[in-house]
């Protein structure tokens, strides 16, 4: 034995936007040290970081290969463009709530620990940046657990209000047991094949004592870290009171950034570990361990059907959109469970089109309960009236997210449910579709409490400031472009979808 | 039965009659004790396995440190002084029942596997071993752990901080 | 039967598993929670060097369980924080007595 140094030297040219967001981490803590009580640096430190990462994983699309090779075995980490499509999103996700902090209230009254939350928030994009592209279960594992160590500290970071606290104790007991569940099955799998590595395990579970109970049941283990990430039924419990407890941007955070990189993750896991072959039509057959389509349309209509009837009755805003992106997950979910590139496409394509629509309800959600302090529907009796350009903006998201034409939100759907459709899935499409059709009325509702209430003494008026309304444009325009030109989204998407191997 | 099997059964005894013990018992510091004698029966696996650095590890980190922080957090979270630390249980039939089904399930799926197993001699020493791995195939474990626990040191300090 | 194999040691993990997770769905309070996922850890370790053992894996399983070792940790200093200060808000830490978030 001997040490390889050339193995690590070779690794790090591949590896440089997780080397950026790692060196940013570092250099977030030691310049916390030196600025007193003025951290107001903090946050372009943080952006400039996101934009140089951003370049580097723009110089990843298009690579195929693993980032580094020991000798003798498989890599850890991938670099494809499907890995960085979503850091891609990531970043975007970051670069905006970065943005948001600046004028959250909940924040800014914490201003003394901004060191701490800006190095949390890398080491959430460190740990998601992993999850996307890493192809060994213990990195894979190891990722999940930094980026949820990160966030139970986030969602509490304003330790002193009581939602705050009681939103990261409940994540954290979820969080710990799942993720623990989880690493029970990887050892299953590790028993069974002798290694951790996805694409060793690929070649190795063709064996047939993998086929028994015990590949099952490994399977579903592992399932219950990753669902517990995606918030799918029945592991979503924790959802809306964290989402709900957490300070807006977080919440924001956690409904977008993390939740796609456990998309990703979990797209990569079931394509890489169990797939046979992908034929002409960019359908895949699977090997038979586990029926995974089955099993995750089953996740996948428990959990839109759920978010969507849980959503009905809620009276606070920031809940009620936790319901809906339970929902959401569950339509996205929908996508994987094609079991084709053709599904991956719809769901790289109505991620993109998610994280605009609900980055902008939780924008304006945040500047109304700066103002508030709270979400109550009831605070948005008349907003139309008082605040005319926060009205109209939540309207154009809230139809975005019930998916309705001429926004972009109506586009993620069809393509959605063209997948589904292709793949003969005409029961499941019209199941969605129903649910769709209930969604529509507690997003109306919203609209009706802006539109058709009068303006009481509870109600406030907004004008935004430049800054932030430049913010809510750059949100808001995306959705009514891509509305009608979305060719460009969907060519990226198509592009996108080359994983490592297959 | 030869005297490894004897050790054996006594140290898989004493893991599983304790932590059955942690999970029972109504006298939260009681489980913490009990948690103390789970660890060690663990460690004893360990070392019956040949794994006798992991072992080292396990003593330190676990009993040496984790128990430690679950020992002070029941010290800090409860009333000594008017003995409340006894502890409820939520559910108990139903979970007992649920759990019980899935251990079933759990060791006859694991018991009826052909597991791959080869005969190998074991490695006189692991440390020399570790560390090669740790600084090759598994760098960027080592590396990506290296931030978590700065991120973990950073925010603790946060939430128990001013 | 008597003769000590790996199913012997593959018993005594999902005992301790399934022994962890009855005690995180029974317990109401927090530390006893956190108590239950430790053993979860515990018996997923004792699977990691159990398989590499038997199987002739090479170190692979423990390199596998010392990094476990140090994420538990990790973990259970946070989760101390956070109980910590929950107790300081709430003065309990009865998982079901704080609920102030609900529908």
């Amino acid at each position: 034995m001997e040490l390889n140094i050339n193995y690590i030297l070779n690794s790090l040219s591949s590896m440089l936007p997780e080397i950026t967001i790692t060196l940013t981490l570092a250099l977030i803590v030691t310049v916390d040290l030196f600025l007193g009580n003025n951290k107001k640096l903090l946050p372009y430190i943080a952006i400039a970081g996101m934009f140089v990462a951003g370049y580097f994983v723009i110089e990843q699309f298009g690579m195929n290969g693993f980032a580094s090779v020991p000798v003798g075995g498989k890599g850890m980490l991938v670099v494809d463009s499907f890995g960085a499509y979503f850091k891609l999103l990531i970043l975007f996700a970051s670069i905006i709530v970065v943005l948001f902090s600046l004028s959250s209230k909940e924040i800014i009254e914490n201003s003394d620990r901004h060191g701490e939350y800006y190095t949390l928030i890398f080491g959430m994009i460190l740990g998601m940046f992993l999850m996307v592209s890493a192809s060994d279960l213990i990195l894979l594992y190891l990722a999940i657990e930094l980026v949820s160590l990160s966030s139970y500290v986030l969602a509490g970071f304003a330790k002193n209000t009581m939602r705050n606290a009681e939103a990261s104790l409940k994540y954290i007991i979820y969080g710990g047991v799942s993720s623990g569940i989880m690493l029970f099955g990887i050892s299953i799998i590790f028993g069974i094949t002798g290694s951790t590595n996805l694409y060793e395990i690929n070649s190795l579970i063709q064996a047939p004592q993998f086929q028994g109970l015990v590949g099952l049941l490994a399977g579903i283990l592992i399932f219950v870290g990753i669902g517990y990430k995606i918030s799918a039924a029945p592991f979503h419990f924790w959802t809306p009171d964290v989402y709900e407890g957490a300070p807006i941007t977080i919440t924001a955070y956690l409904s977008i950034a993390s939740k796609a990189a456990g998309f990703a993750l979990l797209i990569r896991f079931i394509k890489i570990t169990f797939i046979d072959s992908v034929d002409l039509q960019g359908y895949w057959t699977l090997v038979n361990v586990i029926d995974w389509q089955s099993f995750i349309i089953l996740i996948s209509i428990l959990t839109m059907t759920l978010g969507n009837f849980s959503a009905l009755w809620q009276n606070n805003l920031k809940r009620m959109l936790a319901y809906s992106s339970i929902a959401h997950a569950g339509y996205i979910l929908l996508g994987i469970a094609v079991l084709s590139n053709q599904g991956i496409i719809a769901v790289l394509i109505y991620f993109a089109i998610y994280a605009f629509m609900n980055l902008g309800a939780f924008f304006i959600v945040m500047l109304i309960s700066n103002k508030t302090g709270g979400e109550d529907m009831d605070d948005y009796d008349g907003l139309g009236y008082t605040s005319p350009l926060l009205g109209v903006s939540l309207t154009i998201f809230l139809v975005s997210l019930t998916g309705l034409p001429p926004t972009a939100g109506f586009i993620g759907k069809l393509y959605l449910f063209l997948a589904l459709v292709d793949a003969k899935m005409i029961v499941v499409a019209i199941i969605a579709l129903l649910n769709s059709v209930v969604s529509l009325y507690y997003y109306i509702r919203v609209l009706k409490h802006i539109y058709l209430a009068r303006p009481d003494s509870t109600t406030v008026s907004i004008i935004p400031n430049v800054g932030n309304t430049i913010l809510l444009l750059v949100l808001l325009l995306p959705i009514i472009i891509f509305g009608v030109y979305f060719s460009p989204l969907a060519e990226l998407a198509k592009s996108s979808i080359a994983l490592f191997g297959f | 039965m030869n005297i490894y099997d004897i050790i054996f059964y006594i140290f898989a005894l004493a893991t599983v009659g304790s932590a059955f013990m942690v999970v029972t018992t109504r006298n939260i510091v009681h489980a913490a004790f009990y948690l103390l004698l789970t660890f060690f029966g663990v460690t004893g696996i360990y070392v019956l396995l040949t794994a006798d650095f992991v072992a080292i590890v396990q003593l330190v980190v676990y009993v040496g440190g984790i128990l430690i922080l679950l020992i002070f957090g029941v010290m800090l979270t409860n009333k000594i002084t008017n003995v409340q630390i006894k502890t409820g249980s939520l559910q108990l039939f139903p979970a007992a029942i649920g759990v019980g089904l899935f251990a079933g399930i759990l060791v006859s799926a694991l018991l009826n596997t052909e597991w791959k197993t080869a005969a190998g001699e074991a490695p006189k020493t692991t440390l020399n071993g570790l560390g090669f791995l740790l600084m090759n195939e598994y760098i960027i474990v080592f590396e990506v752990l290296g931030v978590l626990l700065l991120v973990a040191l950073v925010g603790a300090a946060s939430i128990a901080r001013k | 039967m008597l003769h000590v194999g790996l199913n012997h040691f593959l018993i005594v993990s999902s005992l301790l598993f399934c022994l962890g997770i009855f005690g995180v769905v029974t317990r109401r309070n927090a530390v006893m929670v956190l108590m239950g996922i430790e053993l979860i850890l515990n018996a997923a370790n004792i699977n990691f060097i159990a398989f590499a053992r038997y199987g002739n894996f090479g170190l692979q399983g423990q390199i596998i369980a010392l990094f476990v070792i140090v994420l538990a940790a990790a973990e259970a200093a946070i989760a101390l924080a956070i109980v910590l200060n929950i107790y300081k808000i709430f003065s309990t830490v009865n998982v079901d007595e704080i609920d102030t978030l609900k529908d």
